[in-house]
Parts: C-alpha cells; sequence; structure tokens
C-alpha cells in the first residue's frame, strides 16, 4: 500500500479571463480522507481534475508524496479516479476495464490476474467479470469504477460525484461500503460531492468551497458546529440555518440579541470580538429553537413537515420574520396554531454584514 | 403520422392515404418491372415491337450473354476495387481526423477545422479540371489511384467523425488518460471502437458513391478495361434506339444494379439512420 | 465487502509510467495530418489551380499557355450556348426543387407510421436512389423511346400518337426532371421523415383533445416544426440539382438542339471534348458562383422568415 500527502500550494486556474481558482493552499494528509463540498460551479470538481492532471495548473504547485507533479501527464501521477458517469469503456469485459490501466505499463499479466480477482472478491464483483458494462446495473458499474481505481493500487483516490447518478437507497448503501472501505485501506481520498450527508458522513475534513474559493476547512463537527460564515452556515445541515436581524446588548461580556419584536436571545458569544457598527444577525439552527409554553418568542405556524421523528414548523414572527422551528415528532400542532418559542441561546452564532461569523468561546 | 396514428377518429383518412400511397408505388415500380421484363425478351423481338413484351418466349440468354462475352465483369470488378479503396481510405483518414479535430488539441486546429468545413461547399465541379489536370501531369489517367485518390479529399466524412467522436463522452478518453494510454492508444483501443455505427455508416455511403460516381471516372478512365460499371454502362448506351440488343442491355442493367440493391437491401437501416441523422443535425 | 487487504506484493510499474496529457501538443497534429495531405492535395490546390486556368488562354498546337485576364469570361458572357446551358439548369432547379419538396414531404407524411407496410413503402420510394445514373437512364429510356418505349405503347393503345419526349425540345428538360425525381425522391422524403419523427407525439395529441383537425394538425404543428429541416432540404437540392450532368448527356445528349444541355455537361464538353481548359474553367468557376449564391440567398431568405 502506497498512501501519500497531497499538497496544493497557491494553486491558480483560469478559463480564459475568469479565474476560477486562486491562490489555493490546502494540505492533504497520507490516509486522509477529505471532501470538497460546495454547490455546482464552485471549483471543487476542477481542483479535482487539477490534482488528477485533466486541467492544467496555471499557477502553483501540485505535490503528490512530496514529488511535484502538476507537469506530469495524468497516467505518470499514480493517483485513480472514480468518475461521475463511471467512464467505463463501454466495449470491453468488466475484467479488460480493470486489466486495462495494469497493462498499459507492463504489468506481469499474473500480477494482473492477482490483483483482479482481489479486487472482484473485495467488491463482489467476481460473476460480472466476463459482462460489458452496457449489462450491469448502476450499481454493479459503481463497483466496477471503484475496482477499476483499487487494482491500480494508487497514491490517492479521487471521487468526483461518484454517487450522484445512483437512486437514494442505494446511494446510502453505497455511501456506508465506501467508508467501510476506506477504513479498511486507509488510502488517502479526496472526494467531490455537493450533498452534505455525503461529505459529513464520509469525510474526516471537510473542505468547503464556494464561488471558486475556500470557506472553510474542518472536521465535519467543525463544519456544523462552529461554521465560519454564513455560506457554510446555511450550506451545512438541513433545514439551512435561520437568520435573524438583531440589536446586541452587554450581559456580562457576553452579547445579548434583541430580535424585532423586542423578544431576546441570550448568546455565549463575546462581545469583545464583535464589530462595533454595522449590522448583526443571529444564527439559530431549527433543533435549537423550541415550542414551549413559557417560550419568550410568539409567532403563528403557516406550514408544518412532519418528518416522523421530527416536526419542522414554518413560523412567521410578530414582526414579519420567518424562521423554521423544530418540535417532537408526534407534534399536535396545527397550522394557524400561535405558538411560543424558546431559543437555545448557547448554540446560538452571530454575522456580520459581510457574513463572517462569531461564536461561543470554546 | 405515427404520432397521431392511433387517434380515434382518424382510421379512415388514414386507410385512404395508404390506399393512395401504395397505388403511387405501384406506379414507381413500372420502370424498373419494364426493365426487367424486357430483359427476358429475346434481341430480335424486341427489335421489331416491345408490344410482345407480356407474351412468351421468355429467355435467360440475355443474361447468359452477359457472362459469355461484354466487358461487365472487367467492369464489376474495377468498380468494385475503386470502390473498396475509397471506402478504405475515407474510413482511415476520417477517423483519424476526426478524433483529432474533436479530442487531439494542437495550436490553430479549429482555424484548420474551419477551413476543412469550408470544403464541404466546394462542389466538384470547381476543381474536375484542374484535378484532370494534375493527374495528367503525373501521367496517372486509367489507373485505380487515380480514380481512387481524388473521392478521398471530401470533407464529409471528417465532418461526420468529428461530429461522432465529439459526442462521446470526454471522461472515457480521461479515465484512459489516468490508465496510462497513449494518445494514439486512446483513439485505436479506446474511442474507435465506439465509432463503429458511424463507421458503417461512413463506409455504406462512401461504397455507394464511389461505386455510382460518374463524372471523375468518365473523365479520368478513357480505355474501356479501366471503366467502372457505372462508366462502362454508359458506353454501352450511345445509338440507344438503334440498338440490336435491347434486351440484352436491359439485362446488363438490371446485373448492373443488383449489387447495390444488395448493399442496400443489406444495410438499410445504416442508410436510414444515415439519412436520418444528417436530417437532425 | 469483507477482509480488504489489498496487499502489493511486487512491485507494480515495470516501466515508467508516461500516457496522454491534456493541453496542446504538436504530435497531436499527426491525426489530422494525413487527410489534410489529401484535402490541400486533390481540393484546396486544384481549386486555386482552376481559378488560375480560367486565366490562361491555351494553345492547342504548342501545348503553352498565355495569361490572359478574364478573356474566357467575357467570351462565356457572349457564348450564346453557354448562356444557354445556365437558362436551362436553372430553369431545371426551378422544376425539381419545388416538387422534391412537396413530394418529399407529402411522402413523408403518408409513410410517417411504424408498421411494416409503410416501411416496404419507404424502402421501395427510397431504394431508387441508390442506383447509378447510367442504369437509370437505361431504364427511363425505355419508358421514353418514341418507337418502343413504354409510354409510347400506351399512348398507341389509347389511340394517340406517341411523343418523341427526349428529342423534342420543350419536353426533353420535363423528360430530364421526371427521371430526377424518380431516382432520389427518397432523399427528402427521408430527410423529412427523420424531422417527422423528432416531433412529440404529444403536442398531437394535446391538439387532438383541442379539437384540432388533421389539416389543423398539420399547418399549427407539423409545418412550424419541420421548417429548419425544409431549409436543409432546399438547400441541398438547389445545390445537387445545379449539378445536372448524366441524366441529359445520357437521355438527350444535351439536345434536341441545345434545349437540355446543362452548365456541367458544356464543362464538361469544352474540356474533355474541345479541350479548352481554361475556357471549361472559367465555366467551372461561374457555376461554383451561382451554386454558392443561390445557396446563400436561401439560406438568408429562410433565415428571416424563421426569426419572424
Amino acid at each position: 500500500m502506497q498512501v501519500s500527502s497531497i499538497e496544493l500550494d497557491s494553486v491558480s486556474k483560469r478559463f480564459g479571463s475568469v479565474e476560477v481558482i486562486s491562490e489555493l493552499s490546502l494540505t492533504i494528509h497520507s490516509g486522509e480522507f477529505i471532501a470538497f463540498l460546495g454547490p455546482s460551479g464552485c471549483g471543487k470538481s476542477t481542483l479535482l481534475r487539477m490534482i488528477a492532471g485533466l486541467e492544467t495548473v496555471d499557477g502553483g504547485e501540485i505535490r503528490i508524496g512530496g514529488e511535484r507533479v502538476d507537469n506530469l501527464p495524468p497516467g505518470a501521477r499514480g493517483v485513480a479516479m472514480v468518475f461521475q458517469h463511471y467512464a467505463l469503456y463501454p466495449h470491453m469485459t468488466v475484467a479488460d476495464n480493470l486489466a486495462f490501466g495494469l497493462r498499459n505499463i507492463g504489468t506481469p499479466k499474473d500480477e494482473i490476474a492477482r490483483r483482479i480477482e482481489e479486487a472482484a472478491r473485495i467488491l463482489e464483483i467476481g460473476h460480472l467479470l466476463a459482462r460489458k458494462p452496457g449489462q450491469l446495473s448502476g450499481g454493479q458499474r459503481q463497483r466496477v469504477a471503484i475496482g477499476r481505481a483499487l487494482v491500480k493500487d494508487p497514491k490517492a483516490y479521487l471521487f468526483d460525484e461518484p454517487l450522484s447518478n445512483l437512486d437514494a437507497a442505494l446511494r446510502v448503501r453505497t455511501r456506508v461500503e465506501l467508508a467501510r472501505l476506506h477504513q479498511q485501506t486507509r488510502a488517502t481520498t479526496i472526494f467531490v460531492t455537493h450533498d452534505q450527508v455525503e461529505a459529513m458522513t464520509l469525510a474526516s475534513r471537510i473542505v468547503v468551497m464556494n464561488a471558486r474559493k475556500v470557506e472553510q476547512v474542518g472536521s465535519p463537527m467543525e463544519i456544523y458546529g462552529r461554521p465560519a460564515t454564513e455560506f457554510v452556515a446555511r450550506f451545512v445541515g438541513s433545514p439551512a440555518m435561520n437568520f435573524l436581524p438583531v440589536q446586541i446588548r452587554d450581559r456580562g461580556g457576553l452579547a445579548t440579541a434583541a430580535l424585532g419584536d423586542g423578544s431576546i436571545v441570550e448568546t455565549d458569544v463575546p462581545l469583545a470580538g464583535l464589530p462595533s457598527g454595522g449590522e448583526l444577525r443571529v444564527g439559530v439552527r431549527a433543533e435549537a429553537i423550541h415550542v414551549r409554553e413559557d417560550g419568550s418568542v410568539p409567532g403563528r405556524v403557516e406550514v408544518i413537515e412532519r418528518l416522523g421523528d421530527r416536526t419542522h414548523l414554518h413560523v412567521r414572527l410578530m414582526d414579519g420574520s420567518t424562521l423554521i422551528a423544530e418540535d417532537k415528532g408526534f407534534s399536535r400542532i396545527q397550522p394557524g396554531d400561535t405558538v411560543h418559542l424558546a431559543f437555545e441561546g448557547a448554540t446560538a452564532h452571530l454575522f456580520d454584514a459581510a457574513g463572517l461569523a462569531y461564536h461561543a468561546r470554546q | 403520422m405515427a404520432a397521431s396514428e392511433h387517434i380515434v377518429g382518424r382510421g379512415i383518412g388514414n386507410k385512404l392515404i395508404l390506399f393512395t400511397v401504395i397505388l403511387v408505388a405501384v406506379f414507381w415500380m413500372l420502370p424498373i418491372a419494364w426493365t426487367l421484363l424486357l430483359s427476358f425478351k429475346p434481341n430480335s423481338e424486341l427489335m421489331i415491337s416491345t408490344a410482345s413484351a407480356f407474351q412468351p418466349p421468355y429467355t435467360l440468354k440475355n443474361y447468359t450473354d452477359i457472362f459469355q462475352s461484354s466487358g461487365v465483369f472487367r467492369w464489376l470488378w474495377n468498380s468494385a476495387v475503386v470502390s473498396v479503396g475509397v471506402t478504405a481510405g475515407i474510413l482511415i483518414l476520417s477517423s483519424l481526423a476526426g478524433y483529432g479535430f474533436a479530442r487531439a488539441e494542437f495550436k490553430g486546429r479549429d482555424v484548420i477545422f474551419i477551413l476543412v468545413l469550408l470544403g464541404l461547399a466546394v462542389p466538384e465541379q470547381a476543381v474536375i479540371i484542374a484535378r484532370h489536370q494534375i493527374f495528367s501531369d503525373l501521367k496517372m489517367h486509367n489507373t485505380y489511384p487515380a480514380i481512387i485518390l481524388p473521392g478521398l479529399s471530401s470533407a464529409f466524412g471528417v465532418f461526420l467523425m468529428t461530429q461522432y467522436f465529439k459526442a462521446i463522452p470526454k471522461d472515457i478518453d480521461e479515465a484512459a488518460m489516468l490508465d496510462n494510454a497513449s494518445r494514439f492508444k486512446i483513439f485505436w483501443k479506446v474511442l474507435l471502437p465506439l465509432t463503429i455505427p458511424a463507421q458503417a455508416t461512413l463506409g455504406i455511403f462512401s461504397f455507394l458513391g464511389a461505386w455510382n460516381d460518374y463524372l471523375w471516372p468518365l473523365i479520368s478512365a478513357t480505355k474501356p478495361e479501366m471503366f467502372t460499371i457505372t462508366v462502362g454502362m454508359a458506353s454501352t448506351q450511345t445509338n440507344f434506339a438503334q440498338s440490336e440488343g435491347l434486351g440484352f442491355l436491359m439485362a446488363q442493367a438490371i446485373f448492373a444494379g443488383l449489387p447495390v440493391f444488395i448493399v442496400y437491401l443489406f444495410f438499410q437501416k445504416y442508410i436510414v439512420r444515415a439519412v436520418a441523422g444528417a436530417a437532425i443535425n | 465487502m469483507t477482509d480488504v487487504t489489498l496487499s502489493s506484493a511486487r512491485p507494480v510499474a515495470a516501466k515508467r509510467p508516461g500516457g496522454a496529457s491534456i493541453g496542446p501538443r504538436w504530435t497531436n497534429a499527426l491525426f489530422v495530418a494525413p487527410y489534410m495531405v489529401f484535402y490541400v492535395l486533390l481540393l484546396v490546390y486544384p481549386l486555386f489551380k482552376g481559378i488560375w486556368m480560367s486565366l490562361l488562354q491555351s494553345d492547342m498546337f504548342d501545348d503553352t499557355s498565355k495569361f490572359s485576364g478574364l478573356a474566357n469570361y467575357y467570351r462565356l458572357f457572349n457564348d450564346k450556348v453557354f448562356i444557354g446551358t445556365v437558362w436551362n439548369t436553372v430553369l431545371f432547379v426551378v422544376m425539381t426543387v419545388p416538387v422534391f419538396v412537396v413530394i418529399g414531404l407529402l411522402l413523408a407524411l403518408a409513410l410517417n407510421r411504424s408498421d411494416r407496410t409503410a416501411a416496404a413503402l419507404r424502402a421501395i420510394f427510397f431504394g431508387t436512389s441508390v442506383l447509378s445514373v447510367t442504369i437509370v437512364t437505361i431504364i427511363w429510356k425505355m419508358m421514353y423511346m418514341p418507337g418502343n418505349g413504354a409510354i409510347a405503347s400506351v399512348m398507341r393503345y389509347f389511340g394517340l400518337d406517341p411523343i418523341a419526349f427526349t428529342t423534342t425540345a420543350s419536353l426533353a428538360l420535363p423528360a430530364i426532371a421526371i427521371t430526377t425525381i424518380w431516382w432520389i425522391i427518397g432523399l427528402p422524403m427521408m430527410l423529412f421523415l427523420a424531422a417527422l419523427q423528432q416531433i412529440p407525439g404529444e403536442l398531437y395529441e394535446a391538439a387532438a383533445l383541442d379539437n384540432a383537425s388533421r389539416a389543423r394538425s398539420f399547418w399549427s404543428i407539423t409545418l412550424p416544426s419541420i421548417r429548419r429541416t425544409m431549409l436543409v432540404v432546399v438547400i441541398y437540392e438547389i445545390v445537387a440539382q445545379f449539378q445536372l450532368f448524366g441524366q441529359a448527356q445520357l437521355l438527350t445528349q444535351g439536345g434536341p438542339n441545345n434545349a437540355s444541355r446543362p452548365i456541367v455537361q458544356f464543362i464538361y464538353e469544352q474540356g474533355f471534348r474541345s479541350w479548352n481548359l481554361g475556357y471549361a474553367a472559367a465555366a467551372s468557376e461561374i457555376l461554383f458562383v451561382i451554386m454558392a449564391v443561390a445557396a446563400l440567398a436561401q439560406f438568408f431568405a429562410s433565415r428571416k422568415r424563421v426569426e419572424e
């Protein structure tokens, strides 16, 4: 097993006059499972393809295992990629698909056979080896695509939205299998996705990207619990975090936020770091807003989404703003009801006009 | 109309239309049927009148005469050599160039491609005098290469193959790159096998085009032993009305038409698909 | 998926890996180079050589030629035979192209069905297109022959005087036109069929629910949907019919009295019967220009209409 780190050193990329990635630096540790997360067009796939050698690099360096690779052809970089649409060779059998790359570097026949056998055993595709991709189901093609990466024993695995073409049930199953595979191989893995659940469940670290720049790099819980920016806060977590404009008051060095209707949320955010002027908003996730008889914020329920284990309430507050609160699974609340909401101030964040986040001390 | 053939209340109208078209089709086939019929009549009888066409005697002599005399076999052989040569040449050149224009980047490629597309607008007649001169200077007329080579300059195949290569998902190439395949290997082992339907289409079109080509072989091949069947059949129909071998001529026409007709019957699917593709693009 | 131990017992690469790279490489030009050789030598070069030749006056006796400017063109515009061939060709285009469009579309409409009968009928109408021009003219000579021809026989049967189609000045070109339509009606039919099959069936079903008659559906759905194909067919047929040669040369020899001689036959005869190469080259350039202008004019006219 040849596991390698990947270093990006102020990497830049332009398409024509548009800079799609600018001076991006990132170190992916050996054996790490990292996810590039962001909406489509954020540059995450471009970044992955630059590492693979499928896009030219306009500035900076890429090193794999300490060796500079940004001028090497894709094949010489020692990485394997699983494509969004699998990109299996349609006219070759599964076995030939797996063998093609090994043959191209002159691997001995018996070694190729041994590796195919081993990959087929791991991925349970032994019975498919003589078939062509056209005769396989989506899930089977996915396994073959992973197998094609596996046999190469690459320095790193690159996944480009590999689950987006599977149906919901299969996607969840494959996700678990990928997690298991990584736990066992401990191979350096980069996983590009726009699905926050995939990123949260699979990755040990997540790189959240938006509009061609990195918003935050951190563990799943850091990203979820202490989002660096409003974008991250809105993009990660479902339903999206609630944002309400507030006035700040001092509460012994901590910020107390006053909502538009006059009710207050006692946050644990230190007052010291906050910007003095400008508008601030409080950010609270639905799960931190409860329906309680003694709740201080009144509002009218407009829409109810029942998810079984919990219930999301779309509530309009007295000042006209809306938010999403959470109630238990068997909520008796009906649309049109007036509810009283209580905010968990300890998990609330503050955001300035530029979208920068301020959190409670850890 | 396929779209409305199942709509209730249109059955009678549809039947009427179909009946009319069948009638037209019968008329459409009459000339060939007439030719076929006459090809089985003795020449001596036809010299007097074709009125006896519907009465015996009928004979196979016109066809057996083809096997004994006439240059038809030599011409068929020439046509086969020329058509296979043109088809093979076009397939090889167009596949390579199609891959190049669709996938293999080099400086100035897009400008060159536009120039090639402009070539589609140049009719054969605009270059034929100069081409004749070129092959005269090379003393190559009445050879297979002279009849074959001009056909290979057609931009149609290059255009078709470029479009086809462009339609193949690019991630297949990229997967092959990550699998350490060289440029030529990607072309030869990975993408070319995926273009077989386009190869079939282009191949059939090139073959039929070369087989039926008239103007250039007429100009280049002046010796009867180098005639293609198309040119040869033209040479037999001078003094037609006075011909003493009408039945023989009809038999030759039927016989000469058979190869392409067989090709048509076998590859009808590809021909129709090719025409359809041309319409939609 | 259990027991994952992908051990690499032996070194992977026997040789240094080095596959294709992205980005421009001059070696990539090698893919297009073979075709470009033929393209340049047998299309581009002859095109310009042809233009050059059209500016030369060739001397048949000592096989030399000298530059004569536009003399060949000047002569052509004063050559009654050439002007006649231009008119014949234009007339032929005017006769055939509308028929190709109308009959081609009618056949396509009638045969746009998925049953076997329609498939067989399509095969009949398209089948004649694969025959060579020389076979087609043999077949149609047997139709047109004044004495023994099929049409003459039928006319005599009805007590009419047979007409000599190919040797009557006013009928020679129409006879060639009929033969040509019989020969290659299949192509426009197929093009229209392909276009019709692109129209979503739901449109017709929606129209039927909206009480639209068959004619109404045709005008409001079918015709607007196939405008682009219509344009393709018209341009293609204009360009193709301008190149009329074999049918005329073989059916009527251009006669009687040049009544059915097309431009290409003029070029052929001047170039390869009389060996006036410069003169023939000049005529071929004029044909090239006429075809280009006709196609362009039609293209722009239709584009304007489509945009409105």
